[in-house]
């Protein structure tokens, strides 16, 4: 139900930003998963890699479906690879469906997987693609990791506390401002204060400056 | 100053770095296995990257007349994909009695989760099986609980401490491992981890017993003279020759002479160099020969 809603909304706003999505849509079929995945993969080419830049009425429409959504530095290829999972999840069975987007994932470059990590949120029982998501967060590819740390809900929504935690000190780790992480606030713990301490304590021995923003994790 | 860099990771570094590495006096270096930024996804390229490293890379030092060393191991963040760690710790053995694997390493702890204690665990069995030392990484993140939860880890499996050598230590971590009996390693760095100076000041607070500094250098940001220029700060430090010989040369060299495969008596004579050599038809001279 919220899956087409979802694509309801974002096909008009992609549509808005390429004369090529119906032509494009039409080689993916989900059936087919190396087709499935070139198709994924040739959104930048074939639909754009510009910014996504939503209008204010757009931007509305979506944040009726899912509030905690930050769009700011989605581009068109983003909204395009999400408008193609979610019309897959659609037309396919739920264990189909997971193959076919753990391929896209698999098989993307850095870019691609960034925009398999910013429409997590948006994909159907999207709770199942958690140890995917965990360990996407191992990427040494800042941008990558940011595309799931910032303006994100699904660590917070699905994250436990460990990995949470976790992800919160990489972030400080990479000089990422953490005011970007989606539901830092409702998911502070004892251990991510303690781990925020030793870690500004650590900074201090080395005589080396403590990230500005590091109270908003202790 | 014979100088010993006992933890560098030569397969992402140039020619250009060996030669410097060679003129500014190291002599030997260990190259442990990890990861390569990029997560690998079967064994096989584990099976290259093993083989790499006790063949073309060890050849590769020997052109510019560095004694090149390595540590076989699964790195922290791979332990996590338990397809792998199976495959992999499976593997293992095929390599751990070659004459140039010094070490079972790095091992231990990155985001700090059971899978990477199971997989700690497991390959210091191995290291007690083929009567090798080990080398622990710790991790970015949470550092000091890091340490302690590898030195826990030591001796939950009984494994003798003074055949551990824990690395990457700063001045949180560093009294946490001298209270054990296992070796500290120290990584110097230009922006993260530790720096020379910083080195110097814990030199002169801790001593020179079980302290071991390495370079570490990789593809990140990283500096393979890392421990040449840190003996620059050292003796600027006012520290002895005789104990910064100890820190560059004596106590890595004693640290993997555990292995039993380091030929102590040969190790600080400059090999020749003999660039007529090949290496499975290889050379690293490009067209250059007569």
């Amino acid at each position: 139900m919220t899956t087409q809603r979802f694509r309801t909304v974002l096909l008009p706003i992609v549509s808005a930003r390429t004369a090529n999505v119906d032509a494009w849509f039409e080689a993916a079929q989900p059936s087919d998963i190396d087709a499935f995945c070139a198709t994924y993969t040739s959104a930048a080419r074939k639909i754009g890699r510009g910014a996504l830049s939503l209008t204010e009425i757009e931007h509305g429409r979506l944040q009726v479906l899912v509030r905690d959504v930050v769009f700011d530095r989605w581009t068109v290829a983003d909204a395009a690879r999400a408008l193609l999972l979610l019309t897959a999840a659609e037309s396919i069975d739920a264990d189909a469906f997971q193959a076919l987007a753990t391929a896209c994932l698999d098989r993307g470059d850095a870019r691609e997987q960034e925009s398999w990590m910013r429409s997590v949120p948006l994909l159907p029982a999207a709770e199942r693609f958690l140890p995917l998501v965990i360990d996407a967060c191992r990427t040494n590819v800042v941008p990558l990791f940011e595309a799931i740390a910032c303006d994100n809900p699904y660590p917070a929504e699905h994250f436990p506390d460990r990995n949470f935690n976790q992800l919160v000190l990489k972030a400080l780790f990479n000089n990422i401002p953490i005011a970007r992480i989606v539901g830092l606030r409702r998911r502070m713990n004892a251990e991510l204060s303690r781990m925020a301490s030793d870690y500004a304590a650590e900074r201090r021995a080395a005589g080396r400056p403590v990230p500005a923003d590091i109270g908003l994790a202790s | 100053m014979k100088i010993f860099d006992p933890h560098v990771h030569m397969t992402s570094r140039t020619t250009d770095d060996y030669e410097a590495m060679a003129a500014a006096g190291i002599l030997a270096i260990v190259e442990p296995a990890f990861w390569l930024g990029q997560p690998r996804t079967q064994v096989g390229s584990f099976i290259d990257y093993f083989n790499s490293l006790v063949g073309w890379e060890r050849f590769r030092a020997s052109q510019f007349g560095i004694r090149h060393f390595c540590t076989i191991g699964l790195n922290p963040k791979e332990s996590n994909n338990p397809k792998l760690t199976e495959d992999v710790l499976q593997l293992m053995p095929r390599y751990l009695d070659k004459e140039s694997v010094v070490a079972i390493g790095e091992v231990g702890f990155d985001d700090q989760t059971d899978a990477e204690e199971a997989s700690l665990l497991r390959q210091l069995e191995m290291a007690r099986e083929f009567e090798l030392p080990v080398l622990i990484h710790t991790p970015h993140r949470d550092k000091k609980r890091g340490t302690i939860r590898s030195i826990e880890a030591v001796r939950k499996a009984q494994f003798p401490e003074e055949r551990v050598l824990i690395d990457h230590n700063n001045e949180e971590t560093l009294p946490v491992v001298l209270e054990s009996r296992c070796w500290a390693g120290h990584t110097i760095y230009p922006h993260t981890k530790m720096d020379e100076q910083r080195m110097a000041v814990l030199v002169n607070k801790y001593g020179s017993d079980r302290i071991i500094v390495n370079s570490a250098a990789d593809w990140g940001i990283s500096d393979p003279l890392k421990v040449p220029k840190t003996i620059d700060a050292m003796r600027a430090a006012g520290i002895a020759d005789a104990v910064i010989q100890k820190i560059v040369w004596d106590n890595p060299v004693a640290f993997f002479s555990q292995s039993g495969k380091l030929d102590v008596a040969d190790l600080d004579v400059r090999p020749a160099i003999d660039r007529t050599q090949q290496f499975e038809t290889n050379s690293v001279l490009r067209g250059e020969r007569r």
